[in-house]
C-alpha cells in the first residue's frame, strides 16, 4: 500500500496484553484516508481490542499509534478524539436516561450554559443533516437498537471526526438495518470521513468494504487487502486459519457468513409424540426486564432444534424466562412434555425435564467465585428436598467424571468457575444441562463470545441432543448460525411470534419479517 | 403561622443543604451514606471555630474544608481502595460521629455540649419576624438553583451523571469517571459542611454530641424520593421538614393524649413512607451503580 504519510491511521508493533492473555500481538498496520476499511476475525482475535487502542480507551503495552501522521498518547480518549478519532460501540455507550440532545451535547465541545430548547434546537438540526430520524427531546431509553445506533453515529460526528470506527456495527441490526447503515457509511465516505468498520461476516464485508485486513488469534494475519481481488473462500481461510479442517462446510459458512445461508437439510424430521413444550396463548405480566409476551402459541416437538430469531429485545429472553418460570405468565398455558407447569416452580419444571442454557453465561449461568463443583452439582441440587443431606466428595468425583466426559480443560474441580476461559466455562454448564433425562433444552446465545473450536463444540452438543430425542429451542441474534443449525426458525417482533420459516432459509423474508415489513 | 414557618426553614435548611450534596453524589454514581458524618463535622467544626477564633467567617472556612478533606478520604477509599461504597460511607459516619466527640472531649476536656458565644449572622430586623433566621436561609434557594443549573443545564453536569448511570459512555467521551465523582464529593463536601454550620449555628449556637440525631440519612432518603433530580430532592427535604414541624405542632396540640416519641419519630416515618411511595411511582432512584461502576463495561 501507500506509505505512512497517507495513511490516516499507521500502528507499529502494537501488542496488549490482559493478565497472561495477549490480546494483540505485534500489530503493524497502515490505513490508507477517504476510504471504507473492513477489519475482520473471529471471536477473540482481537478486534474489539484493536478498536479500543485506536480510539485511546486502552494503553497498549508496546508500540505506536499514529493519526494522520500525528503521534498520539496510548490510552488518551481526549488525544485521539483531538486528532479526530471516533469510536461507536458495539453495545452503545449512551446513558439510558438521557435525552438524545443530551447524548449529544456531553461528548461535544460549546456552548457550556445551555436551555433544553436551544440544546433541542442545536441538536435536532445536527440529526437532520445526517438523516437520522429521531426526535432530539427523546430519552435514548425508548429508541430501537436502529436508532440508538444512528444516535450513536450521530454522536460520533459532533466533533470534526475524520477516522470514524464502528465495533461490530451489524451484530444488532436486522439485515435490513445493515443495509440502512452500509448506505449511510457510504455517505460518510463522500463526506471525507475515513470508515474502518469491525466486522466477522464475510458477506458483509464483500459487501460494503474497499479493503480487509483479517486478524487471528490476536496477530494481523494480511492487510490490508483491495476488497475485490480476494473472494469469500479464501477469506474464510484467512479467518479460520488452519482449525478450518475441522469444519465442516456448512458450518464453516455460518461462521464467517461467507455464503449466502440456505439452512439444514433435515433428514431426520421431528419424532411423533407429544411436544416436549407447549404455550398456548401464553402472555406475561410486563416487568422492567424486557417486552412482555402477547399470545404466543409455540411447539417443540421431541427431535427438532427451533431457532427464535428476531432483533434482540423483541421478547425472545421474555420467552426464556417465561419457561424457565423467571416471568409471570397472565394468561394462557404451559405445557412440559405433556404435563401443565403454568404455576409450577423452577425445580417441578426442572423435574419435568426443562434444561436452560442461559443468555448471561457468567452471570445466570455460573457462579464465577463458587468451585466447578459447586457450579456443576446445583443442577441436581435443585431438585433434592431442600434438608437433602449432600456428600461433596461424592459430588466431587461425580463432577470430575462428567468434566472430563465433556472436555473440559481445568486443573481441580475445586478451582472457581471464573478461573476458566469462556468455551470451557460454556462446557461446565453444557454438562451440567445436557443430561439423560433432559426433554427441553433451551441454549440462548449458547455460542456468543467463543471461540471457531468451542463454537463448533456447541452446534454438536446441540445436534447430538436433538438426534437423542431432546427439544432444543436455539435463541441467537446471529442468523447464519440459527439458518445452519435450526430445523425451523420462528422470528419474534415486539413480543409476538410473527412468522415461521421451514428450509430452505432466505435470508431477506426471515430478515423483513424481523423488522415487521413483512405482515 | 410565622412561627410555623419559620420553624419549617429552621429545620428545612440544614437538610436541603445536606440532601443537595447526596443528589450530586448520587448522580456521580455515588451511594453516600456518609452524608451524616460529614453534616455533623461540619457543626462541631463551626461551634469549635467560632468558640476558639471568634470569626464565623473562618470558623466556616475551617468547616468546609474538614468536610471537603473527609471527602477527599471518601473518594480514595471508595475509588482507589475499591471499598464497597456503603460499607465506606457508614465509616465515614462513624468517623465523623465519634471523631466530633473526641474532638471536643480533647479541646474542652468534657464531652458536654459546646455553646458558642454567637453563631451566623441573622437576616435582621428588615426581615420582621423572620429576621431570627439565618443567613443560610436565604441563600438556600440561591444555592438549589445554582445546583439545578450545574446538574441539569450544563456539560459538567451532563458528563457527571454520565460518569455515574453509564461510566464507560462517559470514558469513550475522555471523561474521567473517576475523576467526576471527586468533583462530586468535593461539592458535596462543602453543602455539607454549611449543613451542619446551619444546624450548629442557625439558631442555636451550640453544639452537642450526635446533633444531627440522623438528618444526613434523612438527606439521603431525600435523594431517593427525588429520584436524585435537584429540585424533586430539594422538595422532599421541605416536606420532612413540614411534617417534623406539624409533629411539634401536634406536640403541643395533643399534649399526653398521644405518645410523645410517636410524634417526634413523624419526620422518620415520613421518611420511610417517602421512600416507599418514590420506589412505587418510578421503580427506583435515578442509578447510582453502586460499587459497580464498570459493570456495563462489556
Amino acid at each position: 500500500m501507500r506509505g505512512n504519510d497517507d495513511a490516516i491511521l499507521a500502528c507499529r508493533n502494537v501488542a496488549v496484553r490482559y493478565g497472561d492473555v495477549t490480546a494483540l500481538d505485534d500489530v503493524s498496520i497502515a490505513f490508507p484516508r477517504g476510504m471504507i476499511h473492513a477489519v475482520v476475525g473471529q471471536n477473540g482475535a482481537g478486534k474489539t481490542t484493536f478498536a479500543r487502542v485506536v480510539s485511546g480507551l486502552v494503553r497498549p503495552d508496546q508500540g505506536a499509534v499514529e493519526i494522520g501522521g500525528k503521534l498520539i498518547a496510548g490510552g488518551n480518549v481526549n488525544d485521539a478524539r483531538r486528532a479526530g478519532v471516533e469510536l461507536v460501540h458495539q453495545s452503545f455507550a449512551l446513558p439510558p436516561s438521557f435525552t438524545v440532545a443530551e447524548a449529544m451535547q456531553f461528548g461535544a465541545a460549546g456552548g457550556a450554559l445551555y436551555t433544553r430548547a436551544a440544546l433541542e434546537r442545536r441538536w435536532q438540526a445536527h440529526l437532520d443533516a445526517l438523516d437520522v430520524k429521531v426526535s432530539a427531546g427523546a430519552r435514548i431509553r425508548t429508541l430501537t437498537v436502529e436508532q440508538q445506533q444512528a444516535v450513536e453515529i450521530a454522536r460520533a460526528l459532533v466533533t470534526d471526526a475524520r477516522l470514524l470506527i464502528l465495533d461490530e456495527p451489524t451484530a444488532v441490526l436486522s439485515p435490513e438495518g445493515a443495509k440502512k447503515l452500509f448506505e449511510r457509511v457510504r455517505r460518510l465516505k463522500e463526506r471525507g470521513v475515513t470508515v474502518l468498520l469491525i466486522l466477522h461476516k464475510i458477506r458483509e464485508v464483500l459487501a460494503i468494504a474497499d479493503t480487509v485486513s483479517v486478524l487471528r488469534g490476536g496477530r494481523l494475519i494480511d492487510g490490508p487487502l483491495p476488497a475485490s481481488d480476494i473472494d469469500a473462500d479464501a477469506l474464510a481461510s484467512l479467518i479460520i486459519g488452519p482449525s478450518a479442517k475441522m469444519l465442516a462446510g456448512e458450518d464453516r459458512a455460518a461462521l464467517t457468513g461467507a455464503a449466502a445461508p440456505r439452512g439444514a437439510e433435515t433428514e431426520t424430521g421431528p419424532i411423533a409424540g407429544p411436544p416436549v413444550v407447549s404455550l398456548r396463548g401464553v402472555s406475561t405480566r410486563p416487568d422492567a426486564d424486557g417486552p412482555a409476551l402477547q399470545a404466543v402459541d409455540f411447539v417443540v416437538q421431541p427431535g427438532e432444534i427451533v431457532g427464535i430469531a428476531g432483533v434482540e429485545g423483541n421478547g425472545q429472553r421474555t420467552l426464556v424466562r417465561a419457561i424457565s418460570s423467571l416471568a409471570d405468565i397472565a394468561e394462557g398455558s404451559l405445557e412440559l412434555a405433556g404435563r401443565d407447569v403454568t404455576n409450577a416452580t423452577l425445580s417441578q419444571r426442572r423435574a419435568a425435564g426443562l434444561r436452560v442454557i442461559p443468555f448471561e453465561r457468567n452471570v445466570e449461568g455460573l457462579s464465577l467465585t463458587s468451585p466447578l463443583w459447586e457450579n456443576w452439582s446445583a443442577g441436581q441440587l435443585l431438585a433434592r428436598p431442600l434438608l437433602a443431606a449432600i456428600s461433596p466428595s461424592a459430588l466431587r468425583r461425580e463432577c470430575k467424571s462428567a468434566l472430563d466426559a465433556w472436555d473440559v480443560r481445568y486443573a481441580e474441580v475445586g478451582q472457581p468457575a471464573g478461573s476458566l476461559s469462556g468455551g470451557n466455562a460454556q462446557k461446565v454448564i453444557l454438562s451440567r444441562e445436557m443430561d439423560e433425562s433432559g426433554k427441553l433444552i433451551i441454549a440462548a446465545q449458547p455460542t456468543r463470545g467463543l471461540d471457531i473450536g468451542a463454537t463448533a463444540f456447541v452446534w454438536d452438543a446441540l445436534r447430538k441432543a436433538r438426534d437423542g430425542g431432546c427439544g432444543v429451542i436455539f435463541v441467537s441474534s446471529d442468523l447464519d448460525e440459527v439458518f445452519d443449525l435450526a430445523d425451523r426458525v420462528v422470528v419474534m417482533l415486539s413480543g409476538r411470534i410473527v412468522a415461521e420459516f421451514r428450509p430452505p432459509f432466505d435470508l431477506t423474508r426471515v430478515g423483513a419479517a424481523m423488522t415487521g415489513a413483512r405482515a | 403561622m410565622e412561627d410555623v414557618v419559620i420553624a419549617i426553614l429552621r429545620s428545612g435548611t440544614p437538610l436541603v443543604y445536606v440532601t443537595l450534596a447526596g443528589v450530586i453524589a448520587q448522580r456521580a454514581g455515588v451511594w453516600h451514606l456518609g452524608l451524616e458524618g460529614l453534616m455533623i463535622t461540619g457543626a462541631c467544626a463551626t461551634i469549635v471555630g467560632i468558640v476558639l477564633t471568634g470569626s464565623v467567617v473562618f470558623a466556616l472556612l475551617v468547616a468546609v474544608l474538614i468536610c471537603i478533606a473527609g471527602s477527599v478520604l471518601f473518594w480514595f477509599v471508595v475509588e482507589k481502595l475499591k471499598a464497597n461504597q456503603i460499607i465506606a460511607g457508614l465509616g465515614l459516619t462513624g468517623l465523623g460521629l465519634g471523631g466530633t466527640s473526641l474532638a471536643i472531649q480533647s479541646i474542652f476536656g468534657s464531652q458536654a455540649a459546646i455553646s458558642a458565644p454567637f453563631g451566623l449572622p441573622r437576616l435582621g430586623a428588615a426581615f420582621g419576624a423572620y429576621g431570627v433566621l439565618s443567613v443560610l436561609v436565604l441563600v438556600m434557594p440561591v444555592v438549589v438553583f445554582l445546583c439545578w443549573v450545574l446538574l441539569c443545564r450544563t456539560r459538567f453536569g451532563l458528563r457527571l451523571a454520565a460518569s455515574g448511570e453509564h461510566p464507560f459512555a462517559a470514558r469513550s467521551v475522555g471523561v474521567d469517571p473517576s475523576a467526576m465523582r471527586l468533583a462530586a464529593l468535593v461539592i458535596g463536601g462543602a453543602l455539607c459542611a454549611l449543613a451542619g454550620a446551619e444546624l450548629a449555628a442557625g439558631s442555636l449556637q451550640i453544639f452537642s454530641q450526635n446533633m444531627t440525631a440522623g438528618r444526613g440519612f434523612m438527606g439521603f432518603a431525600a435523594v431517593i424520593f427525588g429520584a436524585g433530580h435537584p429540585l424533586w430532592a430539594t422538595l422532599a427535604a421541605l416536606f420532612f421538614a413540614v411534617v417534623g414541624a406539624l409533629g411539634i405542632r401536634a406536640q403541643l396540640v395533643f399534649g399526653d393524649r398521644v405518645p410523645h416519641d410517636l410524634l417526634l419519630g413523624l419526620p422518620y416515618i415520613a421518611t420511610i413512607f417517602g421512600v416507599w411511595l418514590s420506589a412505587r411511582l418510578r421503580g427506583g432512584a435515578k442509578s447510582a451503580t453502586g460499587g459497580f461502576g464498570e459493570l456495563r463495561d462489556s
